[in-house]
């Protein structure tokens, strides 16, 4: 009786589901609304428009910069309640930190995160910098130095580990993202008359660069530390 | 070719996911649940998305198959049915 009004719900709800979906324009079509519309602007007006060649970043950053500052507040929301948690859950005391690894790190380890530390160090830095002309950006290069992070935690002792991201400057740059927005958001109010305006002035061009790179760092640091935080919090001993 | 490459990916991937929720081996299911991130990663490369293809290589395959080994390693690798 149960599995049968169970059922017969999941009917009823599905049907109108599936009338709507078979509604909707069909995938893929080239004469679909954002294709007429929103995608030929961009890919077309993006790279003098927006002051980035990458078309992915100026979206990103410049056209839906309102989302970008809402995803990296999640971001920062998301460590924020997991760290709430874990460390609320433990004594009320500071955890002690300590290495995630419960057995010693082989040397093998130990070697190929030495050696390949720099150049990760390097890549990730590139990959921010760079990505308002090629592939990557904030969040991909934070993501890789933000792992960078992890691995040097994992064959770190203790104390350097700390000493790699003192307690005070971490609980800072932790917020780098979203301070990074309100701030360049801010100046854009001034400068271009707009909250998350970048000026559009030919002559203005290098201001926009280097407010879509401070956005950029402010995205790359903040997601790091975000990454690396919620590491740090899962793997420390309570 | 690019279409049977395409082909390839998918049921890979297919397989990958059928293989993550059948496993009982929580560390085993957790790195295929990496090799799946890496499989979309190429298929995002392939459909011309570097910029995603880069952040699923970074986040999924990385950042979350380190978080999900902090997990088993501080509560239990098996699943219990």
């Amino acid at each position: 009786m149960r599995r049968a009004l169970v059922i017969l719900l999941l009917v009823a709800v599905s049907l109108p589901l599936l009338l709507a979906v078979s509604q909707l324009p069909p995938h893929g079509d080239p004469d679909n609304p954002p294709h007429v519309h929103i995608a030929p602007r961009y890919l077309e007006s993006g790279p003098e428009e927006a002051g980035a060649e990458n078309v992915v970043t100026a979206v990103i950053l410049n056209y839906r910069g309102f989302d970008t500052q809402g995803e990296v507040t999640v971001i920062f929301t998301a460590m924020a309640a997991v760290v709430a948690v874990l460390v609320m859950g433990s004594t009320g005391t500071a955890p002690a930190e300590r290495s995630a690894a419960a057995v010693p790190v082989s040397v093998i380890v130990r070697f190929i995160v030495r050696v390949l530390a720099p150049f990760i160090a390097v890549f990730s830095v590139y990959v921010v910098l760079n990505g308002h002309v090629t592939p990557g950006g904030g969040f991909q290069g934070g993501t890789i130095a933000g792992a960078l992070v992890i691995a040097l935690t994992l064959i770190l002792s203790e104390q350097d580990a700390r000493a790699l991201l003192p307690r005070r400057p971490e609980r800072l740059l932790q917020a780098a993202a979203p301070i990074t927005f309100f701030v360049v958001g801010i100046a854009g109010l001034v400068i271009a008359g707009d909250y998350l305006a970048y000026p559009r002035t030919e002559a203005l061009r290098w201001l926009t660069t280097i407010m879509l790179t401070v956005v950029e760092l402010g995205i790359g640091v903040g997601g790091a530390m975000v990454i690396a935080t919620i590491f740090r919090t899962m793997g420390a001993d309570r | 070719m690019s279409r049977v490459f395409d082909i390839v990916l998918l049921l890979l991937l297919i397989g990958c996911a059928l293989a993550v929720v059948r496993l009982k081996d929580l560390l085993a299911a957790a790195i295929v649940f990496s090799s799946y991130s890496l499989l979309m990663c190429l298929l995002w490369l392939h459909r011309g998305a570097p910029d995603v293809a880069m952040t699923e290589a970074a986040v999924g395959a990385g950042v979350t198959t380190v978080l999900f080994l902090v997990t088993i390693a501080r509560t239990t690798r098996k699943e219990r049915s």
